[in-house]
């Protein structure tokens, strides 16, 4: 079954570091749009339910229709969203998780300025193979 | 569905509000608006005219608190299938808005009123109010026009005759509805609903209709006493068909009653909301969401659903309202009618907006557009372009139309800069860089809607400004066809746009600051530092030190900060334009745009090739005093008018896709304050300087003196006050003087005066090919290095007079304030060539024996001689013999292609030049015919000196310090050191002095004539042989024929006090001028001459010597015969050996004769030896003697002539 998937990683000025539709589904050019659309609204749904909890990962917080937005917070309050359509929590927290080490070993990296967008193929490659891995 | 449903909505009374007539919309907008603003009007007032015909059925009506709330319709609507089920949406009103100055015909008029009326079965009122009518038309108004109302034409008193209309209008409708419950429940209303089955019915179901039939009515009446303003009589009903619905299993009526019920509770409650209250409707309404699912009402399941959500619309149950919507969005996918699916988009947008969650609110707002998109018609995109530009804010893509009420002016910005706060300055930036580079790929997604929305729409102006801002914005993220897309898009729009058209949104280029230029040197403003007489020289570094790094650092920024413009003279700022994207971009105009002052900008086209920057320089004139900033650039671009503001830095970087469109133009920006505050001074003097005659350069000749003539003109609109020229640069030594006086004697110049002032040029040193860097002048206004460094440049200062600076508001002179001056930097471009060189310049010594005579020379008779014209020429005084004559020879090479002549003149002392030139100034001039040095060719012209001895007194000094650095205090070394270092300088201020007074001026050509300047070259000469020259000696010797006295021919010693004093007084003589005057004392062969010869003691010790004299003839071979040989000279008196004491500055008179056998020519030299030479000069004739005999104490005079004639 083809799923949909589309992540994003928010910035703390509410700017996207960094897109990727990671589904299986065919793309279509304005189905990418209307995911980060429903990012981006969902983004105010987060902003509240970030302070209701102590954990990271804060389910799934937001739908549209069958997709469904899951959002994972860092204590930088860089937010880690992915929409999807599929209802694998556990492999979402785990990919969420991985995507979180991954993104710390990039701001370790000197020449990351935080806050910029994520160019990096590695960063995008390893992001691929996390979402082919749990999702 | 309906748009703004909410629980309250149950109460409202709907009424239609048609326009009637021929009415212009200005007016029709007039009256909706007094209309509207009775939306409630309270019992209490509608009491007025309610008259209670029977008993109402509204037992419960509260008169006091109680009110009717009305929905106005303005333009009316469809009648809704469903107007039976909810009383509040039947149309129960009907306004009609007559304006009669247009409308002729209110007769007419009114018939269409009825007509449209018709429409509205359900209306139970109906008003037609004509405003303003005349008075022919209230004549004709007719009575049976019973709906008509006729409005006083008194603008003042119309709001108050509506109001009364309005509580007039409300009382009837309630007495309307009362008369509608009292019949409905007898009668029995027949209320059906588009879910009824329209199938016949079986008994069994007659009897269930009629019971169901009364719940319906039950509810009516409920839904009319809520209307009625009742909501407790309301709530008494509800109660009833609720029961009798829930009996009948009449779903949808029984949903419909709990519905009204709570809207009963709530509107009872007052609009007052608590948790209990919101708890029991959130409770009820599950109920009602329940009953209406089960009747598959999906429609009314939905807007149970939005009213709910729009009730509970809290912050804190943001959680639940945000459920209560994702279900009422997932469950409008089934949605059938497209209206109902926008009005729900539209309702969930609104209620997330009130809840604070804008992107979710444009998110469904951005559904609404599509939803209006899909709809093929101009409406349906305008509407779906008004609601993208909504979002717009969420999406910080707003026009920047919009921002203007945050109209922050650059001003005020640079104000608020200024103060410390931080915060201000941080929320500002924050805003500022959110404006651009958010989630760019929305941005993309909602400019591109909004584009091919204003294009349906057939509205211009948006899509240019849409495509302006996409393609301003987004330009990296465009490829490069859809960039010639956006500029076709950018091109279409502009043709259908009236030329001119003005934008608030700019397009391309992008424009930026890159500097003020400075004013041309001759334009540029010096800022007056009151008080000071030097006005231009600012104020003196604070501290100890002359030179501190930072200070002079400071200095520097503060300068290029400020920028001085004077209205009138026209200014110029560079600005760098940048097109990164793939067409090409034209330029139609561009000019200066600057806030808070005035300026008339002269606007050029360019045109920017695809991906290319350039700098471009445009130029303005200052109209106003005052400061101003310039902010950006007007730009006519694609057609339409566009203001571009500078780029910040921040702006363009802040958007991580988003690169800088200055790149090309390389290298980071020029670090430079954003739009520092131009200040505009009043008008300034402005001196024009030309060289009169002068074709630029002025060649010289080393040496040449020469007269400018530099012309300065007031080419401004203001006197100049006051004016000081100093001269800078290098190679100032080539100006004599300027002609300061003639130039303050000009002022005030007037505007159109000129001053020609003079400039008196020296040619100095050839100056060299070589550039030199220019140095910097200190303080804050500095000079700038001028072209060719190595010119001296000639500097005026100059200033107008006292402006009173206005208030720009008040126009009211706030004080009398300086106003910069300016500065007129001439370079006066001289170039030196070298005219002749000095190859050489050496001291030739010339001995030439002086003869005897009987007198010593006479000095007064010498310089006599000198000064007659007739005898310029050197001669020798053979009398005095020439052994201090010294010829100073010059080798001159001409190198240049014209003649020189050469003329040399020694001055005399300083008072003698004076006396000299008084009486004629030709003499020192013409002293010597001048000397013609052709081309490339080189003469020697010999300068004769004499000794020049050191005049009496001096002489005496040094002899008084020779000989106590030598007799007294010899052995104290330090003493003598510091003597003889005294000596030197003395020594060698003689020699300055000397070399000064030699002077050789030469002419050229007409009109040239200068002066050598070879005084080194003299100096150099003279320094080598300075002593010998200068000293006097310790001893003179002199001889002269005793012919009148006869003395004793022995060694008697007479001393002679008052002897002449010829020596020194010779010496002042300098053109020794020696004539042959000795003739007529000839001394005869053969016969006994007495001879006397003085011995003159210089030094200020008593000198004990041995004289001796020897005579020699002119092979010169001793003619005493000391030597063994022959002797042809006797001799009587003492020759050798002749012991005497000459006191200091003494004189001794040796008498001898001699008798000269042969005829011929004979030297007589004297001879001293010195007698005890540690107590007197030993030292010195080692010191300073070293060609005299090699024995020290031996001292030998000049030789002296005697010429022995035969007898014959």
């Amino acid at each position: 079954m083809a799923s949909t998937a589309c992540f994003v990683i928010v910035g703390r000025n509410d700017c996207p570091i960094y897109e990727s539709e990671v589904g299986t589904a065919p793309k279509k050019d304005e189905a990418t749009h209307l995911h980060q659309f429903i990012l981006h609204a969902a983004l105010d749904i987060v902003q509240d339910v970030v302070w209701t909890t102590n954990g990271m990962f804060l389910k799934v917080v937001d739908k549209y229709n069958e997709l469904l937005v899951s959002v994972y917070v860092t204590a930088g309050h860089t937010r880690l969203m992915l929409l999807h359509d599929s209802r694998n929590e556990d492999g979402i927290r785990n990919f969420f998780q991985e995507v979180h080490e991954l993104y710390i070993k990039l701001l370790l990296n000197p020449l990351y300025v935080p806050g910029s967008r994520i160019t990096s193929p590695f960063f995008d490659t390893r992001v691929r193979a996390l979402a082919r891995k749990y999702l | 569905m309906e748009p703004e449903a909410s629980i309250e909505s149950a109460r409202m009374i709907r009424v239609a509000v048609v326009a009637v007539g021929n009415i212009p919309s200005a007016q029709l907008r007039d009256y909706v608006a007094l209309v509207l603003r009775h939306r409630v009007v309270s019992l209490e007032c509608a009491r007025l005219f309610y008259k209670e015909h029977q008993k109402s059925p509204f037992a419960q009506q509260s008169w006091d608190t109680g009110s009717l709330c009305f929905k106005f319709l303005v333009g009316g609507a469809p009648r809704s299938p469903w107007e039976d089920f909810q009383a509040n949406r039947k149309c129960l009103g009907v306004i009609g808005l007559m304006h009669c100055p247009t409308t002729p015909d209110i007769g007419a008029a009114y018939d269409h009123f009825m007509a449209i009326c018709r429409a509205y079965p359900s209306a139970q009122e109906k008003r037609c109010f004509a405003l303003y009518p005349t008075d022919g038309q209230v004549e004709l108004d007719e009575k049976k026009r019973q709906h008509l109302v006729m409005f006083p034409p008194d603008r003042q008193m119309l709001e108050y005759h509506l109001q009364t209309l309005m509580q007039d209008f409300a009382a009837s409708l309630l007495m309307a509805f009362e008369s509608w419950v009292l019949h409905a429940e007898p009668v029995g209303a027949i209320l059906t609903t588009p879910l009824d089955s329209q199938a016949s019915l079986n008994s069994e179901e007659v009897s269930k209709a009629k019971k169901r039939r009364l719940g319906r009515v039950q509810k009516t009446i409920g839904d009319y006493c809520l209307l009625a303003g009742s909501p407790v009589d309301a709530n008494a009903h509800y109660s009833t068909a609720i029961d009798l619905a829930r009996l009948t299993g009449d779903l949808l009526w029984h949903a419909g009653a709990i519905e009204g019920s709570v809207s009963a509770l709530v509107v009872d409650r007052g609009g007052l909301k608590d948790p209990q209250l919101e708890e029991e409707v959130r409770y009820r309404y599950l109920e009602v969401i329940q009953l209406y699912h089960r009747k598959t009402a999906l429609s009314f399941e939905l807007e149970a659903t939005l009213k709910l959500a729009r009730f509970l619309c809290r912050k804190e149950l943001a959680g639940q309202v945000v459920e209560l919507l994702m279900g009422a969005v997932e469950g409008s996918k089934t949605l059938m009618d497209a209206s109902d699916r926008l009005v729900l988009n539209v309702e969930v947008a609104r209620i997330f907006g009130a809840l604070g969650y804008e992107r979710k609110a444009a998110f469904y707002a951005r559904q609404v557009a599509q939803l209006y998109q899909q709809q093929d018609s101009c409406w349906a995109a305008m509407s779906a372009l008004q609601v993208l530009t909504l979002t717009a804010k969420s999406y910080r893509i707003q026009s920047k139309a919009a921002f203007s009420a945050r109209t922050n002016t650059l001003m005020e910005l640079l104000h608020e800069k200024d103060e410390p706060s931080r915060d201000s300055r941080g929320q500002y930036s924050s805003l500022e860089v959110g404006a651009d580079g958010q989630w760019s790929t929305l941005q993309m997604d909602i400019l591109g809607d909004m584009l091919a929305a204003a294009v349906r729409a057939g509205d211009p102006l948006s899509a240019w400004s849409a495509a302006a801002r996409l393609v301003r914005g987004h330009y990296p993220l465009i490829t490069p066809s859809a960039q010639f897309g956006l500029a076709t898009a950018l091109v279409t729009a502009a043709e259908r746009l009236p030329p001119g058209t003005r934008c608030s949104d700019p397009a391309l280029p992008f424009v930026r600051l890159h500097s003020y230029p400075r004013l041309p040197p001759e334009l540029e403003v010096v800022k007056r530092f009151p008080g000071k007489k030097e006005w231009w020289v600012g104020a003196s570094s604070v501290g100890p030190f002359i030179y501190t790094p930072f200070t002079s650092k400071g200095n520097e920024s503060e300068n290029s900060a400020e920028v001085i413009w004077v209205v009138g003279e026209p200014v110029q700022v560079l600005v760098d334009l940048s097109n990164p994207c793939a067409f090409e971009v034209y330029v139609e105009s561009i000019c200066l745009s600057v806030e808070s002052g005035e300026i008339e900008a002269f606007p050029v086209s360019v045109v920017l090739p695809p991906n290319t920057s350039q700098v471009l320089s445009l130029s303005g004139l200052p109209l106003s005093v005052g400061s101003l900033v310039v902010r950006g650039c007007i730009v006519q671009c694609f057609g339409v008018v566009t203001e571009h503001l500078f780029e910040e830095a921040g702006e363009l970087v802040s958007g991580v896709a988003i690169s800088d469109p200055f790149r090309s133009v390389g290298g980071p920006r020029v670090s430079q304050s954003v739009a520092a505050v131009v200040e505009v001074m009043p008008p300034l003097p402005l001196l024009v300087a030309e060289v009169v005659g002068g074709e630029g350069a002025v060649v010289l000749y080393e040496g040449e003196i020469r007269e400018m003539h530099i012309r300065l003109a007031n080419a401004g609109v203001v006197p100049v006050l006051e004016a000081t020229m100093t001269l800078t640069g290098k190679h100032k030594e080539h100006v004599l003087s300027l002609g300061h006086d003639i130039l303050t004697a000009a002022l005030p110049l007037f505007p159109g005066a000129s001053v020609v002032v003079p400039v008196k040029l020296k040619a100095g040193q050839p100056t060299t090919e070589v550039e030199v860097v220019g140095s910097k002048g200190a303080g804050v206004n500095n000079v700038k290095p001028a072209k060719d460094p190595a010119c001296p440049m000639l500097v005026i200062y100059y200033a107008g007079p006292p402006m009173e600076t206005r208030d720009m508001k008040t126009k009211a002179v706030i004080s009398p304030s300086l106003p910069p001056g300016r500065r007129l930097a001439l370079p006066l471009q001289l170039h030196v060539l070298r005219g002749l060189y000095l190859q050489q310049a050496r001291l030739l010594s010339m001995e030439v024996p002086a003869q005897i005579s009987r007198y010593l020379p006479d000095p007064g008779a010498c310089k006599s001689e000198a000064t007659s014209p007739t005898s310029t020429l050197v001669k020798i005084d053979p009398y005095r013999g020439s052994w201090g004559l010294l010829l100073l020879e010059l080798e001159l090479w001409n190198a240049t292609d014209v003649l020189f002549e050469i003329t040399v003149t020694v001055n005399k002392g300083k008072e003698s030049v004076d006396e000299e030139l008084a009486d004629d100034g030709m003499v020192n001039d013409s002293l010597y015919p001048s000397t013609r040095i052709d081309q490339n060719h080189s003469a020697r012209v010999l300068i004769p000196l004499e000794r020049f001895k050191l005049p009496g007194l001096e002489k005496a000094f040094l002899a008084r310090s020779l000989a106590k650095k030598y007799g007294l205090t010899k052995h104290d070394s330090k003493a003598r050191e510091s003597s003889e270092r005294q000596a030197k300088s003395e020594l060698n201020a003689t020699i300055e002095e000397l070399s000064s007074r030699i002077s050789v001026k030469w002419h050229s050509g007409r009109n040239s004539a200068g002066e050598l300047p070879i005084k080194d070259a003299i100096r150099e000469a003279l320094q080598a042989s300075a002593i010998e020259i200068l000293l006097p000696d310790p001893l003179t010797f002199g001889f002269r024929l005793a012919r009148d006295c006869r003395p004793s021919y022995g060694d008697k010693v007479k001393l002679s006090e008052d002897a002449v004093d010829e020596q020194p007084k010779s010496e002042d003589s300098e053109h020794v001028t020696v004539t042959n005057q000795g003739n007529n004392d000839s001394i005869v062969a053969q016969e006994l001459t007495p001879i006397e010869m003085l011995v003159r003691n210089n030094t200020r010790e008593a000198v004990t010597m041995s004289l001796s004299v020897t005579c020699r003839d002119v092979t010169g071979a001793s003619c005493l015969g000391s030597s063994g040989a022959k002797a042809t000279v006797l001799w009587a008196g003492a020759l050798n050996g002749v012991d005497v004491e000459v006191p200091a500055l003494g004189e001794v008179v040796h008498g001898f004769a001699l008798c000269f056998l042969v005829p011929g020519q004979y030297t007589l030299l004297g001879a001293a030896v010195i007698n005890d030479p540690d107590e007197s000069l030993g030292p010195n004739s080692n010191l300073q003697y070293p060609e005299s005999e090699p024995e020290p104490l031996y001292y030998s005079g000049p030789p002296y002539t005697v010429n022995v004639t035969g007898i014959s």
